[in-house]
């Protein structure tokens, strides 16, 4: 659940509904009449802004949204892991989802890793650290992160040690919902981050080149076999849907008039030859569940209407009058066919997914 | 929306940009890697420090005192065969590493521009030689001037996109010379029209492709060979390049390894902290040249590393890492003597080809080791060996020695050929040296300092270049000079900078007459007391005072008053800095290395009679029985009465007509002391022995005339007693004071495998039994060590005792729990040097911490530091254990030459016994020495080794035992010996 408070609008149930009319049209027309429906608002990136850090990006929106990732590694010596023998046992346990068969030996990099090697903080100026807004950001980008196993495994020493990875964000206090500005600055931070290249072999104590030219990005352009590596960390877009409209990277008074509000995480992997790989789905309660309803003049007394008499009797005239034109919270729960429509703009061959991946790359290069 | 960037903007200044960073990563000891930035703000006022230059004198920063630092170059820079007008030399990183020696000649290399580039480059690959560089820029008459390119706007270089850091570094190398070419040029032209003399900046280097690309730049270079070809006196410099440079070179097809090769670092890392592998300094048996031991953590005995494969070419010194061996690699450590150059006499240095690691006769000795080791029964245990998989730290530093005469191809003084001869080093736990020179018929028969630069895994010696030659073998003066090199004694004259912090008044300086001078603050007037000092005969540096007086109340008032050094010597100036290094003052046999100027260490800190003189006293109130009713610390003014030495202070104490109050206060200090005597000893003090003699010498020539062991009278210990009880009691103060930070000084118990030895040789030998449980059962049964036939017996069995002891040391107190304060020796819980500050640094500190506790001063920060201050002890430690073995190395060298041609039978002792000689030690000459097989009779006769009854039993003509502790006749002579060149005493059976 989105925390709301932040996030509250304060438009008045004509103008919600006003904004809902033009989102439905087919095409809809957005707040930005400039953009269509699948066009993200501008912003500005940069990266490599923090000299100190291994990896570091700041991306800024127009209305002043702003996010500034830094991201740390440290090198922590890991728990004892069983033999290969006791291993798939002790991961099960640990990974949970990790297939007992997969796990035997063979696929060795997909157990490597381990969730807790990536701490991700959020710091927003005016909230406390234990505040839902930040705490919740920062495990559904957590959960992005770990969710393809990648980036994890990347921090893979060998068995006795590991990087950890703190990837601290500081966010400006938000002026629209921000998952989707971190996640691309988190996204464009890791991209930029490079690890010191080691020297010692097998399970030695790690020792790295103290030259920091020669250090290693933790996403390389190019494999060792010359062929383009497309492994990058996952992103999330967020989608909304008003009516049978799908509208990606909503500013926060679209967001007030959604009906659904989703979450995609997706990462561009090797496994898949096209498109992206979408990694995690969540939906979000959009704040437009919050918002005040508009009172028809049928159920005001003071425009010749008869104001219910219980709060049962309110709720069945408002069912009946939904489609008046009369501001109506949106109840919530999204058609299937809406979700498969979203996940396939966003995974297709040059979809969202694809379209925000290779941005954020050009970045790099520009 | 007006956008901003976080990222610093070039733009600003223009394109001109005035910083830079530099980014590195980090790995700490805990194992923590970072990432590191450091900006770099670049500016334009470095100057070039040439006199020739007016423009960098206007820019130059100035001081406090509105003064620009004194520019370096000279104005006329001497000139070459390809410079006519002369040459400030700028060279690279390998130009140092290799040819040290050469700069820091006197005749040659002047003007030289050290680049900080360079400088930088030289402390990461060798922090002695970057220290040494240091002290060359330090040295104002060589002119060498560190500029600072990498600060300079026009010089800094910054690091291109797949650029190494060699590369990088070598174009930051020519960048400042071309710099300095352009610049230099400039500052002649406006000096004036008529352009004269130039002076081109040369870059020195033997990287060939630098060289290469120079040329291309056309920037002035010369490789390091070809510049010195060029000087005077080229041969002797040329032999002063190190050799490792070189060999890389010329060897580089040849495969064949004689050594296995070091693991990777990391890999030793993870060994030694995962406990499998062990990390400690590589120690080689003064008897047997084949056999190490190291002493790691993880065990109470040294793991023995055996044969030259095993030792991988550690060097004596050197800190290894070692791997454990199989348990059917374990041997007894070895009854044998094996020497080197009875073994490999007829090795060429020359060839390389066809050598093996071990050579056919090493092998066979170490052969008949292993043989010996089976035959064994518990008694030699095999031990548990180890090999040296990785060194850690080379401790190699200058070697004294002489050039092996077999190894030298033609010994003609004109010959100037190349060729490769060996060097025998005095320290005969040192391998021979490759030297590669072209003055091999100079340099035989004369003592000569040599380094090691490298030791391939094809070689089978570690290859070295020549340093200089300190004079002819037996010649006082390199030896002198020679055992003060091999022990590290700082010997140079004192710097200017020193000289500078002593008083202004110099000799003049006086006690202030005024109460009312700041000198006097916090100080009690002591002048009215008896005092007298005690001291050897001919005492300079006296450092303490005495005196006693008699109490109203029966009691005795007791006075211990040391020369007051820290009022002269203040914390952190560059005298102190010096006397920290120092460590201690050495004594030699004809000659004293001070740790202070002259001026305070014989006269404004030592106590002279007749003068005032500051002093620090401890002062007790003590009861007729010795008992310590109280203790009292206060800095004093005092005059002594009288200097005595301590046969005339005996005289006169045993004279019964000296009846003045000055001799009675000394029989009161007599009694007393013998009081404090009894106590001590009760409590478990020992009272070891170690052979001391004295050698007079003639006092014109200080040519030694005889040897006499040291005679100890009833004062010595008079004033030793009184020394040891000031000692305790500042101790005690100071640790009250600061608890985490007093500098003590501890000697913990031997642990009891160190007596296991001679416990067992005593109950086999002589049916006695030696207690080790504490100092008092030591003590105790030390005193029973009795062979009624032979009064020297006891002694003996003391001198091997002391042996088995552990060196006392210097410690801070927050290092160590408080029971481990403990001085087994004087059974004292706690201990420090309080009496001898004008020859021991420690004492000093000590005083500077009394006078903090007892509130005359605030004490200084550095003191407060137990990390600087256990830096500080590290290495007094060490100061202290070559001093003494210096000292010892002296006495060694005089007895050699006062025996010189002489012919004597002595009696000896038989103290040690090995499977092919034994030790005799000779209580008249406090010399003891090997007698090997060998030298009793040619060929070398048969013997039976009973390792269990310590009994060799020698067939052939000799045809007689010889056991442990016996008693035998020696002849005494002397001899030359081969391996080291020193004239040493040779002893023969009669």
């Amino acid at each position: 659940m989105a925390p709301a408070m932040a996030l509250q609008v304060s438009l008045s149930p004509a103008e919600l509904s006003y904004l809902r009319a033009t989102l439905s049209q087919t095409p809809p027309i957005r707040l930005d009449h400039t953009k269509g429906p699948r066009d993200f608002r501008s912003m500005r990136a940069e990266f490599d802004v923090l000299p100190g850090a291994n990896g570091s990006a700041r991306i800024a929106l127009e209305d002043g949204l702003e996010a500034l990732v830094g991201v740390k590694a440290e090198v922590q010596r890991s728990q004892w892991q069983p033999a290969p023998g006791q291993q798939e046992k002790a991961l099960s346990v640990a990974a949970g989802d990790v297939n007992m068969a997969e796990a035997d030996g063979e696929d060795d990099a997909r157990t490597k890793g381990h969730n807790t090697w990536i701490e991700l903080s959020i710091d927003v100026p005016g909230f406390r650290d234990d505040d839902p807004l930040p705490v919740f950001l920062a495990s559904m980008l957590h959960e992005t992160l770990v969710a393809d196993g990648q980036l994890k495994d990347k921090l893979y020493i060998n068995r006795r040690f590991h990087w950890k990875l703190y990837i601290d964000v500081l966010l400006s206090p938000p002026l629209s919902y921000p998952l989707a500005l971190l996640s691309m600055a988190t996204h464009l931070a890791l991209l930029t981050t490079r690890l010191p290249a080691l020297k010692s072999e097998k399970d030695e104590d790690p020792l790295f080149d103290d030259d920091w030219a020669a250090s290693l990005p933790l996403y390389p352009n190019s494999g060792r076999d010359g062929r383009a590596v497309v492994d990058k960390p996952p992103v999330i877009v967020v989608a909304l849907a008003v009516g049978d409209n799908i509208i990606f990277d909503p500013c926060k008074e679209e967001l007030a008039v959604a009906d659904a509000v989703l979450a995609v995480a997706c990462t561009s992997s090797s496994s898949s030859s096209k498109g992206v790989q979408i990694v995690g789905m969540r939906t979000i309660d959009p704040p437009s569940h919050l918002t005040p309803p508009g009172i028809p003049n049928s159920m005001n007394s003071a425009t010749g209407g008869t104001a219910p008499a219980s709060s049962a009797d309110a709720l069945t005239q408002r069912e009946l009058l939904a489609s008046s034109g009369v501001w109506t919270p949106p109840r919530g729960g999204m058609k299937r066919a809406l979700l498969g429509q979203v996940s396939k703009m966003v995974s297709e061959d040059g979809g969202i997914g694809e379209e925000v991946i290779t941005a954020l790359e050009s970045i790099e290069l520009g | 929306m007006e956008y901003f960037s976080l990222k610093r903007s070039n733009a600003v200044d223009g394109g001109n940009f005035s910083l830079s960073s530099k980014v590195y990563v980090r790995s700490t000891k805990s194992g923590k890697v970072q990432k590191i930035v450091r900006e770099l703000y670049l500016r334009q006022d470095i100057p070039c420090s040439s006199n020739l230059c007016r423009a960098c004198l206007q820019i130059a920063p100035t001081d406090y005192s509105n003064k620009v630092a004194p520019f370096v170059l000279s104005d006329t820079p001497a000139g070459s065969k390809n410079f006519p007008s002369g040459q400030y030399l700028a060279p690279d990183t390998n130009a140092f590493l290799t040819g040290m020696d050469l700069f820091e000649v006197e005749s040659a290399f002047h003007d030289v521009i050290v680049l900080q580039t360079v400088l930088e480059e030289v402390k990461n690959r060798s922090l002695p030689l970057y220290h040494r560089l240091i002290a060359l820029t330090k040295n104002e008459g060589k002119r060498f001037y560190v500029f600072f390119n990498e600060f300079r706007q026009e010089t800094h270089v910054q690091r291109a996109v797949g650029e190494t850091i060699n590369d990088r570094n070598d174009r930051a190398v020519r960048k400042a010379v071309q710099w300095y070419n352009q610049h230099i040029a400039a500052a002649v032209a406006t000096r004036s029209k008529k352009s004269q003399r130039i002076p081109s900046v040369v870059m020195i280097s033997d990287d060939r492709d630098n060289l290469k690309k120079s040329k291309a730049e056309g920037i002035p270079a010369l490789t390091l060979s070809e510049f010195v070809s060029g000087l005077d006196n080229a041969d002797e410099l040329l032999d002063m390049i190190s050799a490792a440079q070189e060999r890389r070179e010329v060897r580089t097809g040849k495969a064949e390894m004689f050594y296995p090769e070091y693991y990777s670092t990391s890999k030793m890392m993870t060994g030694v902290k995962a406990g499998t592998m062990h990390q400690g300094i590589f120690n080689v048996s003064p008897y047997n040249y084949l056999e190490g031991s190291v002493h790691v953590p993880a065990f109470d005995k040294s793991l023995l590393v055996l044969g030259r494969e095993n030792s991988n070419r550690a060097v004596s010194g050197d800190v290894v890492v070692v791997e454990v061996l199989p348990k059917d690699q374990w041997k007894a450590p070895s009854t044998k003597i094996i020497e080197e150059e009875t073994l490999n006499k007829n090795d060429n240095p020359e060839a390389e080809d066809g050598e093996n690691v071990s050579s056919e006769r090493e092998r066979r000795a170490l052969q008949e080791e292993v043989k010996r080791v089976h035959g064994q029964n518990a008694e030699g245990r095999p031990q548990p060996t180890a090999r040296v998989v990785g060194i850690i730290k080379r401790n190699w530093r200058q070697y004294v020695g002489h050039i092996d005469r077999d190894s030298v191809r033609s010994s003609s003084k004109t010959s100037r050929q190349q060729q490769v001869v060996f060097l025998v080093p005095m320290d005969k736990r040192i391998p021979k040296i490759r030297l590669r020179t072209r003055q091999a018929g100079e340099l035989l028969g004369q003592r000569v300092l040599a380094t090691i630069d490298a030791w391939e895994r094809d070689s089978r010696y570690p290859f070295g270049h020549f340093v200089r030659s300190l004079g002819e073998l037996e010649s006082k003066g390199a030896e002198t000079e020679a055992l003060l090199l091999e022990w590290d004694v700082q010997y140079r004259p004192f710097p200017k900078t020193v000289l500078d912090c002593l008083p202004a008044e110099g000799h003049d300086w006086k006690v202030p007459a005024d109460l009312q001078n700041p000198g006097w603050r916090g100080r009690k007037d002591l002048r009215d007391l008896l005092v007298c000092s005690i001291d050897p005969p001919g005492c300079v540096d006296i450092d303490d005072a005495l005196h006693a007086r008699k109490l109203p109340n029966g009691n005795f008032e007791v006075g211990v008053h040391i020369a007051d050094v820290s009022h002269f010597v203040k914390p952190n100036n560059a005298m102190d800095k010096e006397a920290s290094q120092r460590g201690t003052t050495v004594y030699l046999v004809d000659k004293r290395i001070d740790m202070l100027p002259m001026l305070l260490g014989t006269d404004l800190c030592s106590l002279k009679p007749y003068v005032e003189r500051y002093a620090f006293s401890v002062l007790w109130e003590i009861t007729s029985d010795a008992d310590i009713v109280s203790a009292n610390f206060t800095k004093s003014v005092i005059r002594s009465r009288e200097a005595f030495s301590y046969e005339q202070a005996q005289i006169r104490i045993d004279d019964a007509a000296q009846q003045d109050d000055l001799t009675n206060g000394m029989r009161t200090l007599m009694m007393l002391s013998k009081k404090l005597r009894q106590k001590r000893m009760d409590a478990g003090a020992l009272n070891l022995a170690s052979p001391e003699v004295k050698i007079q010498t003639e006092s014109e020539t200080s040519d030694p005339v005889d040897v006499q062991t040291k005679k100890a009278l009833d004062t010595n210990s008079l004033v030793e007693e009184f020394m040891l009880l000031a000692n305790i009691s500042v101790a005690g103060k100071n640790y009250e004071a600061f608890p985490q930070t007093a500098l003590l000084r501890r000697h913990a118990a031997p642990p009891k495998t160190n007596f296991e030895e001679l416990s067992n040789q005593l109950k086999v030998k002589k049916g006695l039994e030696l207690r080790t449980d504490s100092s008092k059962a030591l003590a105790d049964s030390l005193d029973l060590c009795i062979d009624s036939k032979e009064p020297f017996f006891n002694t003996l069995v003391r001198i091997m005792a002391t042996r088995c002891m552990m060196s006392a040391e210097y410690f801070c107190s927050g290092t160590q729990a408080y029971p481990e304060f403990r001085h087994y020796g004087l059974a004292s819980e706690i201990y420090t040097h309080f009496t001898s500050p004008i020859r021991r640094y420690a004492d000093l500190e000590a005083h500077r911490q009394l006078a903090a506790a007892i509130d005359y001063e605030s004490l200084d920060p550095s003191l407060h530091s137990k990390s600087k201050l256990e830096g500080v002890c590290k290495n007094i430690n060490v100061r202290h254990r070559n001093a003494q073995m210096a000292g010892r190395a002296s006495i060694e060298y005089y007895v050699g030459q006062a025996l010189k041609g002489k012919d004597i039978v002595e009696e000896g002792f038989v103290m040690k016994i090995f499977s092919n000689g034994f030790v005799v030690f000779v209580p008249r000459f406090g010399i003891e020495s090997l007698i090997r097989l060998r030298d009793l009779e040619t060929p070398e006769p048969e013997a039976e080794f009973d390792a269990e009854n310590y009994v060799l039993n020698v067939r052939g003509g000799v045809g007689r035992d010889v056991e442990l502790f016996q008693k035998v006749q020696v002849r005494i002579t002397d001899e030359k010996e081969e391996s080291t060149g020193k004239r040493k005493v040779r002893l023969s059976l009669v």
